[in-house]
């Protein structure tokens, strides 16, 4: 059995694709919050207190335009909604005995990558542990934060003279994606997998990009509950 | 510190910690084991990851080949990558790479 500080070290390392992908999205957002008006306290606040990526473009978006004080909050709870299911199914993988002992503090960290670099562990055979989802959580909170920092006090156009480290920095989640669509890849999960993509792209060009995601995740589950 | 951003990222931050924390405290994966419930959670994560994957690269999808090939190169590396190590942390640095280098190639 390995040791909660070898688990530890072990989520860290596994947070590092992750905490590069992190980085220039979390920078971006510390140039954009401060090119709108805001202080680097407050940049920075805001990837303490929220950090959901999406949510914390939206809020400066909402912010800046006056949008009514609740109108905001509850637009940007809408939009994080997705994350009630990944807890389930993580445990569900990790087993009827998995320890959530720490998870009020763990938890707070099981972002769309983070969930996703977890569940690929565990589809690969490693054991469900809170140090190793600790390690993951801290590397992966620490490059948003440090992003958002010093993309606040860079401000803009910082990283324009260096395009191709840029677009490939932007390249990172989803190339970890793609990754970890293929560590849990098995002909059961392929009508989950297709139907899931393709309600993606139907809803997203209908709707919009936070609907896109939250219908193409329930209908991929959806199709998991009809497959026999 | 502007009141109004205060309480928005208060809001949005203990909603946040709600839903990725109490489903998990409160074990809701352990209730109708064997059910409906079991074959949507266990559907969940991989739909969640295909529709993640899919919502990122949709912006870059353009009918212009010559913008699309970073996209093309970077897919095609962490295909390659994956296949050659089976691992997820080289694939996506291989996937990357190559992306940035062909932006740089192209210009």
């Amino acid at each position: 059995m390995i040791s909660q500080r070898s688990a530890l070290l072990s989520g860290f390392s596994a947070s590092l694709p992750i905490a590069m992908g992190y980085f220039p999205i979390s920078f971006s957002f510390g140039v954009a919050a401060t090119q709108g008006g805001f202080s680097v306290i407050e940049a920075f606040s805001l990837s303490l207190i929220i950090y959901a990526g999406a949510s914390q473009f939206l809020a400066l978006a909402l912010l800046t335009s006056g949008a009514p004080l609740l109108v905001s909050a509850f637009t940007l709870i809408a939009m994080n909604l997705r994350h009630v299911l990944y807890g389930p199914a993580l445990m569900r993988e990790a087993g009827k005995d998995a320890s959530t002992r720490y998870a009020w503090a763990w938890a707070f960290g099981l972002t769309d990558e983070v969930f996703g670099q977890a569940l690929g562990a565990l589809s690969c055979g490693q054991r469900f542990s809170e140090p190793y989802m600790f390690g993951l959580g801290i590397g992966a909170y620490a490059s948003w934060l440090s992003g958002t920092a010093v993309g606040a006090f860079a401000g803009g156009g910082a990283l324009d003279a260096w395009p191709a480290i840029s677009a490939g920095l932007g390249f990172m989640l989803p190339a970890l994606f793609l990754a970890l669509l293929l560590s849990i890849l098995s002909r059961r999960q392929l009508p989950v997998i297709a139907v899931a993509g393709a309600v993606t792209v139907a809803a997203t060009l209908a709707i919009g990009g936070t609907s896109g995601i939250l219908l193409g995740m329930l209908a991929g589950a959806v199709t998991g509950v009809l497959r026999r | 510190m502007n009141a109004d951003l205060l309480i928005v990222a208060l809001l949005a931050g203990a909603a946040n910690w709600a839903f990725r924390a109490l489903p998990i405290l409160l074990r809701t994966d352990r209730m109708a084991l064997g059910g409906w419930l079991e074959r949507f959670l266990s559907a969940t994560g991989p739909a969640a990851i295909a529709t993640l994957f899919v919502a990122s690269i949709l912006p870059a999808l353009t009918p212009d080949l010559i913008r699309l090939l970073p996209l093309i190169t970077g897919i095609s590396a962490v295909l390659g990558g994956w296949l050659a190590t089976r691992s997820v942390a080289l694939a996506t640095l291989a996937g990357a790479i190559a992306h940035g280098a062909t932006v740089w190639m192209i210009g």
